[in-house]
């Protein structure tokens, strides 16, 4: 009885995560620079274009060049990365988001820019051509602000949604100038010329998100209330071959208005249904579905705001004495201590000398407890880092099965850090990759079943702050040394639970058994 | 003509352009009026309180930097609480009014918004910079030399002044880091899920030195009903109304309260929206600059000190919220649809002010004004129109009911304490 106490007892905190800082050693050296056009954005991508398994990385440079990174880590090693003169090096960057738009199985790559955001086909080996002209991209001369992309049912080509922000020309009144958003559809092999999504609302961050699973992703939209009129969160429902429609009040949809800038999901009480992370200034969102249908039906899209009763909290810097409220960015959920719970990133950083705001501002690391609370644990785990940060990825950049972080910041050097936490739990990482168009599954679920529930992860392209990732999906598995696998695969058939051993990599097909894959 | 068309393109300015090319006076006091509401709705500080007590130390400037210059204007230095007299025009000397008021305004916008972000810097600045330009342009260096200095003193004057209100300093948004809550039946408690929303605002305001008021208590109200839980009790009856109100809101109902809603950081406040309603009332009649600065500077002052008094009593009776009682004693998934606001609730302070407000401009303008008011129609809510200002301010009143944030007495003890206020700066002497 007394032993059973001490684990439950043990059980209540999670285990803290140790990140070592290698920003120096790491060879990466980017910076988002420039004023008042680049105050938001600045996003990172983390990806595979060498082709060996490992995520490189791409950074968004504001006036400075985007810039490309191979990494050269080693497996379990220090983190490693040289430079690529990979054809992305455009000034104006604002973000990056990977998508093998054509299904060539080369990662293709989004730039938001402040002007034409541009379309890169990935050519292999990290190089990449302008694309937006074969692919009828037609991309507005606009301040891109966030990205998302889904195949919708039945589709060979993606569909892409592209947000815009404020009318940088309006120097005296730039509040309410919210540009439209687009949403391009496929027409053939390349996009059809974009629809507008209006009302737009000066969008900082986009999902498309299977929220109530019934396999046809909506829209989420996340909205810089700082800049629109009339305008709060969206969400688009978008169904095949029809025009998009907003959900209204009535059906639920809340009229909801923050400092939106990023969005994460992931199922935190495995219910089946994603909770929503969204970063904001004072403090941030975490949505959760006010009531779980029952016996098949279909949810409605109503949210509670959970994160104060859950400790979701960015409020104001936790360490360093500021206390003035916080302005959090890019929002990212990832098991960084494989205890199969999903932990929480939230980067800070000041817009730009706001005086209201904290300009010692502390990024957050919030991990899950056993009973859905969170930890703040920034500054034990070694990451609370007081730069004015913007982009985030937690990819797993030398394949040891623990989330690695980069971050990016205004004006100085972006910062890397290696997870080396000892005593981590058991994982798995898993790829999707399906023949023929959306190879890598965007809008699958990955479903793993451990002993307190089956734990789904969606694969998006989207969401965070200008920034996204492509690649392995991490799976945290606690105590676990096994676990049964299976995939809903988008618009289509669901595979079969599969056991899988702890501790690996798997490429996930349809109709065939897992293939475990090592890295070289 | 240049700088102003292109202004005008840019900002959509609703002002006439001018047929030559320096802006007018009153061009120069609409743009930095508009701007200004922005600002109020961009920059996090300005909470209600901080928003009136900006607007009015932005009038006064103004309504100072004029009646400088003016034959027919007085000053309000010895009538304003501690506004010792300004500096006065050179005897002789060639001033350009235009330039004083833009030099003015300038400064203490800079001033009194300085913590508004990025976006509002820049604005602030291109703003300063364009409008000096557009003013000077064909002047004689020593006169624009001059007047801008004359401008700035007035500012420096009026900001030197405004640091010993109490109000100077506002920091976390205006919630305190500690406060000692206190806790019992009936008592306020947080009502949001906002971390930093767990004191109350601006506990002290109402101790803040007002303007043409003696001081925070000048306008004192009677207790509001006493808290009880019993059937039939009236404290009891006025939530069940805002339950039943709740329960049957008619389309008409939810207009209103949207319209009057005014949240901070969306909207430029309630005393943004009424500085709103005086501007189209003013350029509607075409006014002339000192009428204008007379009726803002009043207005403003009436509101700012609305403020303070409500604020006063607020932390007298902190009185807890509708959404905490009816869910607590009623019905447990009762939603306001309105934000509650994270302060006491007794009495209301959209009441109070608009009160206040009301009292100034039906003295300025006369009984049974009608005006059209579409400050809102940016962010999709039509026009109201309305018979009177009194009109606008009883339905500005009731909006909180229908928003299910404020039981009845906070809404008509509010704004009989408007009444109050608002007398004190309809005393102001401005005329010879």
């Amino acid at each position: 009885m007394v032993g059973l106490l001490a684990t439950a007892a043990q059980a209540e905190e999670p285990l803290i995560p140790r990140f070592v800082e290698e920003t120096a050693r790491s060879g990466v050296v980017s910076s988002y620079e420039g004023d008042w056009e680049y105050m938001v954005g600045g996003g990172v991508a983390a990806f595979d274009c060498s082709g060996d398994g490992f995520p490189d990385l791409a950074f968004a440079g504001g006036t400075s060049p985007a810039s490309l990174w191979r990494n050269t880590s080693e497996t379990g090693g220090p983190l490693r990365f040289e430079p690529v003169v990979s054809g992305i090096e455009f000034a104006a960057v604002t973000g990056a988001y990977p998508l093998d738009v054509d299904g060539d199985g080369v990662q293709d790559l989004l730039l938001l820019r402040q002007g034409e955001s541009v379309l890169m086909r990935g050519l292999g080996n990290c190089r990449f051509e302008r694309a937006n002209e074969p692919w009828g991209f037609e991309a507005p001369e606009a301040w891109s602000s966030a990205f998302s992309a889904t195949w919708e049912d039945g589709a060979d080509w993606p569909t892409l949604a592209l947000g815009t922000y404020i009318d940088a020309k309006e120097e005296f009144f730039p509040w309410g100038s919210c540009t439209d958003n687009l949403l391009y559809r496929p027409e053939g092999q390349k996009f059809a010329a974009p629809m507008p999504l209006r009302p737009s609302h000066c969008a900082l961050s986009m999902l498309f998100t299977d929220w109530d699973r019934s396999g046809a992703p909506s829209l989420r939209v996340s909205n810089d209330r700082e800049y629109y009129k009339g305008g709060q969160e969206q969400m688009w429902r978008l169904p095949p071959g029809e025009a998009p429609s907003l959900y209204t009040e009535e059906e639920g949809w809340k009229y909801l208005r923050i400092w939106g800038m990023g969005i994460a999901s992931r199922d935190l009480d495995l219910d089946g249904y994603p909770e929503y992370a969204l970063s904001s200034m004072a403090d941030s969102k975490l949505q959760t579905l006010t009531q779980v249908p029952q016996d098949g039906n279909a949810p409605r899209p109503d949210f509670s705001d959970v994160a104060y009763p859950r400790g979701a909290i960015a409020q104001r810097p936790y360490t360093g004495g500021d206390v003035r409220p916080s302005t959090g960015w890019h929002v990212e959920f990832a098991d960084v201590n494989n205890d199969a719970r999903p932990d929480l990133f939230i980067a800070k950083g000041n817009v730009d000398q706001m005086p209201d705001f904290a300009a010692e501002d502390p990024n957050n690391l919030l991990l899950l407890r056993e009973d859905g609370t969170f930890l703040e644990a920034g500054l034990e785990a070694g990451v609370a880092s007081m730069e004015v940060s913007r982009g985030a990825t937690l990819a797993d950049l030398n394949l040891d099965g623990l989330p690695d972080l980069v971050v990016t910041n205004r004006r100085t050097k972006a910062q890397l850090w290696r997870n080396t936490t000892a005593e981590a739990g058991h994982w798995l990482e898993l790829r999707l990759e399906q023949p023929g168009p959306n190879r890598d599954g965007v809008g699958a679920w990955i479903e793993v079943r451990l002993p307190d529930g089956v734990h789904p992860r969606e694969v998006t392209v989207g969401g965070g702050q200008a920034g996204g990732s492509m690649g392995w999906s991490h799976m945290g598995l606690g105590g676990a040394q096994e676990a049964e696998v299976r995939v809903l695969w988008p618009h289509g058939e669901t595979g079969d639970w599969e056991t899988l051993d702890a501790d690996g990599f798997y490429v996930l097909s349809p109709d065939t058994p897992a293939r475990p894959w090592t890295p070289d | 003509m240049g700088f102003l068309k292109g202004l005008a393109a840019v900002a959509m300015m609703s002002l006439a352009v001018a047929a030559e090319a320096r802006p007018s006076a009153e061009e120069v006091l609409g743009l930095d009026t508009r701007l200004a509401l922005e600002l109020t709705r961009h920059t996090p500080t300005t909470s209600p309180p901080v928003a009136s007590r900006a607007f009015a130390y932005l009038y006064v400037t103004a309504y100072e930097a004029v009646a400088g210059g003016s034959d027919d204007l007085v000053t309000l230095a010895g009538q304003l609480n501690g506004l010792e007299a300004l500096r006065p025009r050179e005897t002789g000397a060639t001033y350009d009014d235009r330039v004083v008021l833009q030099a003015a305004l300038s400064a203490v916008m800079s001033a009194l918004y300085a913590n508004t972000g990025p976006t509002g810097q820049r604005a602030l600045a291109r703003m300063a910079e364009r409008l000096a330009e557009g003013v000077a342009e064909g002047l004689p260096p020593d006169v624009v030399e001059r007047s801008r200095a004359q401008g700035e003193a007035v500012a420096h004057h009026v900001l030197a002044w405004s640091e010993g209100d109490g109000g100077a300093v506002v920091e976390n948004m205006g919630f305190p880091m500690a406060f000692d809550l206190p806790k019992g039946d009936g008592l306020w408690q947080p009502t949001s899920r906002i971390v930093q929303q767990q004191l109350p605002l601006l506990p002290n305001w109402g101790g803040n030195r007002t303007f043409a008021m003696p001081d925070g208590a000048s306008c004192a109200l009677p207790p509001p009903p006493a808290f009880s839980t019993e059937e039939g009790s009236p404290f009891l009856e006025e939530a069940r109304e805002v339950l039943e109100v709740r329960r049957g809101l008619t389309d008409e109902q939810r207009a209103i309260a949207r319209f009057w809603s005014d949240d901070p950081m969306l909207s430029s406040t309630p005393p943004g929206h009424w500085i709103s309603i005086a501007t189209q009332v003013l350029d509607a009649e075409d006014a002339g600059l000192e009428r204008r600065v007379e009726v803002l500077a009043k207005l403003s002052v009436a509101m700012s000190d609305a403020f303070v008094g409500c604020w006063h009593e607020k932390f007298r009776f902190n009185l807890i919220r509708p959404v905490t009682y009816i869910r607590a004693h009623l019905d447990q998934a009762f939603e306001p649809l309105l934000i509650t606001p994270p302060f006491p609730e007794y009495p209301s302070g959209h009441s109070t002010q608009s009160g206040a407000a009301a009292a100034v401009l039906t003295a300025m303008f006369g009984e049974g004004f009608a005006f059209s008011d579409a400050t809102h129609e940016d962010d999709g809510l039509p026009a109201r129109d309305f018979p009177s200002f009194w009109a606008a301010a009883e339905e500005a009143g009731i909006s909180r009911l229908y928003g299910g944030i404020h039981f009845r007495s906070a809404i008509e003890q509010g704004l009989e304490q408007g009444r109050c206020v608002g007398a004190y700066a309809v005393g102001l002497r401005t005329r010879l």
